[in-house]
């Protein structure tokens, strides 16, 4: 085994693994921004004055924390086709993961909502905007500055979560270097190069992130 | 209703597999990582690289990988351990390189000139460490920690793929045998919802047993548990 072996190997699986990440950046992605709006909408109800919607965000945010996403997925998978609705994989996956950030965003998102001088609401109430206004206009932009730093550890939360969907046939990063490692017999060396791309993802999103962090101080 | 019933026990088997294997990983991931933060403090000039490396290294890669790793790699070394080994012993690092950066921001909580005026009264060190430092930055950790033991406990659900007889594998496995699917995936989602929240509900408890809880960052950390 001596080195330009193995370097050669390595490249070898690049075009296939970059294909695998790919499909992990993309499903992440998609469940950030779906999870996103689907966290809005569950802070809204979980703020809202009606205590059974209240509650009802309560025992969702209960549940998609308090439970692992690998469990979370096999439901979305498996229920539906045992109930008739055959969902693809990759859709299943979208779905379990948007959830399941929809959870810990509103959270997060709640930190933010919470940040807002309500004199900031009060006026625009004065102002004759709609309560649809003032979330999307007023409240929302801000909720975003604040909560950006946030959001970003949560989508690279997202990418390492995303590594269980090759158990749901998902052609994800994960489910490539398993398919590699059984074409190639080299475990050791396929996985590490599929582990040092989630790294290079995660690495480069959280970098992004300190870079906003010190563009906002510097500003601030 | 009664088919439900009859899977309980099998469950509640798993149920113990999941917890054994851990709580095993956390309160070894949780030594590690005291270790880990009070080397990194002891020599932090030698050791401040290795330790930001580390932590990148682990933080940066998904549980899973490092699972495959440690299970299907390291025989190439002539490493071979079983599922549940392979399991508690990468669980147990990973944990350890979270459980570190806890120790740190605690450690780092506490202010400077504590120490330093324990020292211009002639404080030893080791006693200013542990009357000083170890029970503000305990009392700060705690509520982190329990967190991270949840993450721990859901990250074990991973193991099901490298076959450990734990709950995600035992639903399936009965999923597998019987057709069922509605039965077998609630106890699941309840199983692992009770253990967090028992968890959650412990580490409150112990919270409200130490002093010096009544800081910011306390709130703000039982908040998110």
């Amino acid at each position: 085994m001596n080195a330009p072996d193995l370097l050669a190997r390595c490249a070898s699986y690049l075009p296939q693994l970059l294909d695998g990440a790919l499909t992990t950046l993309r499903l992440s992605a998609a469940a950030v921004f779906c999870g996103f709006f689907a966290g809005i909408f569950i802070y809204t109800m979980s703020a809202s004055e009606s205590r059974l919607l209240a509650g009802a965000a309560r025992v969702y945010v209960s549940v998609f924390r308090g439970t692992p996403v690998l469990a979370q997925l096999l439901v979305m998978y498996y229920l539906p086709s045992a109930l008739g609705l055959a969902v693809p994989g990759i859709v299943a996956a979208a779905i379990g993961l948007s959830m399941n950030t929809a959870a810990y965003q509103s959270q997060i998102l709640g930190a933010g909502f919470r940040s807002i001088a309500r004199g900031q609401i009060e006026a625009a109430v004065t102002f004759n905007l709609k309560r649809r206004q003032v979330l999307w206009h007023i409240e929302v932009p801000q909720v975003v500055r604040v909560t950006l730093p946030a959001l970003v550890s949560e989508m690279i939360d997202i990418v390492k979560a995303s590594a269980v969907v090759s158990v749901i046939s998902v052609t994800d990063l994960m489910r490539v270097g398993q398919q590699l490692s059984s074409s190639t017999y080299r475990p050791l060396e396929v996985y590490t190069c599929a582990a040092l791309f989630y790294l290079a993802i995660t690495t480069l999103l959280s970098f992004a992130a300190h870079c906003y962090e010190r563009r906002a101080a510097s500003r601030a | 209703m009664d088919n439900l019933l009859a899977l309980v026990p099998r469950f509640a088997g798993a149920m113990l597999v999941t917890l054994e294997v851990s709580l095993i990983a956390a309160v070894l991931g949780v030594a590690g990582g005291f270790a880990l933060n009070a080397l990194r403090l002891r020599y932090a000039r030698v050791l401040a690289a290795p330790y930001g490396l580390f932590v990148w290294l682990i933080r940066g890669m998904p549980y899973l990988s490092q699972l495959m790793i440690v299970y299907f790699g390291l025989p190439v070394f002539g490493i071979t351990m079983t599922a549940v080994q392979a399991t508690v012993v990468s669980l147990a690092i990973y944990a350890s390189a979270y459980f570190a950066e806890i120790f740190r921001a605690a450690w780092a909580s506490v202010p400077r000139g504590q120490l330093e005026a324990a020292q211009a009264f002639g404080v030893s060190r080791w006693a200013a460490f542990r009357a000083i430092e170890l029970p503000q930055a305990l009392a700060f950790a705690v509520p982190l920690l329990a967190n991270q033991i949840i993450l721990v406990i859901k990250e074990s659900a991973v193991a099901s793929i490298i076959t450990v007889p734990e709950l995600t594998m035992t639903a399936s496995d009965i999923v597998a045998s019987t057709y069922t699917y509605i039965g077998p995936y609630a106890l699941l989602i309840v199983s692992y919802w009770l253990l967090t929240q028992a968890v959650s509900l412990l580490a409150q408890r112990a919270t409200a047993m130490i002093p010096f809880l009544h800081t910011a960052a306390n709130e703000a950390a039982n908040k998110a548990t």
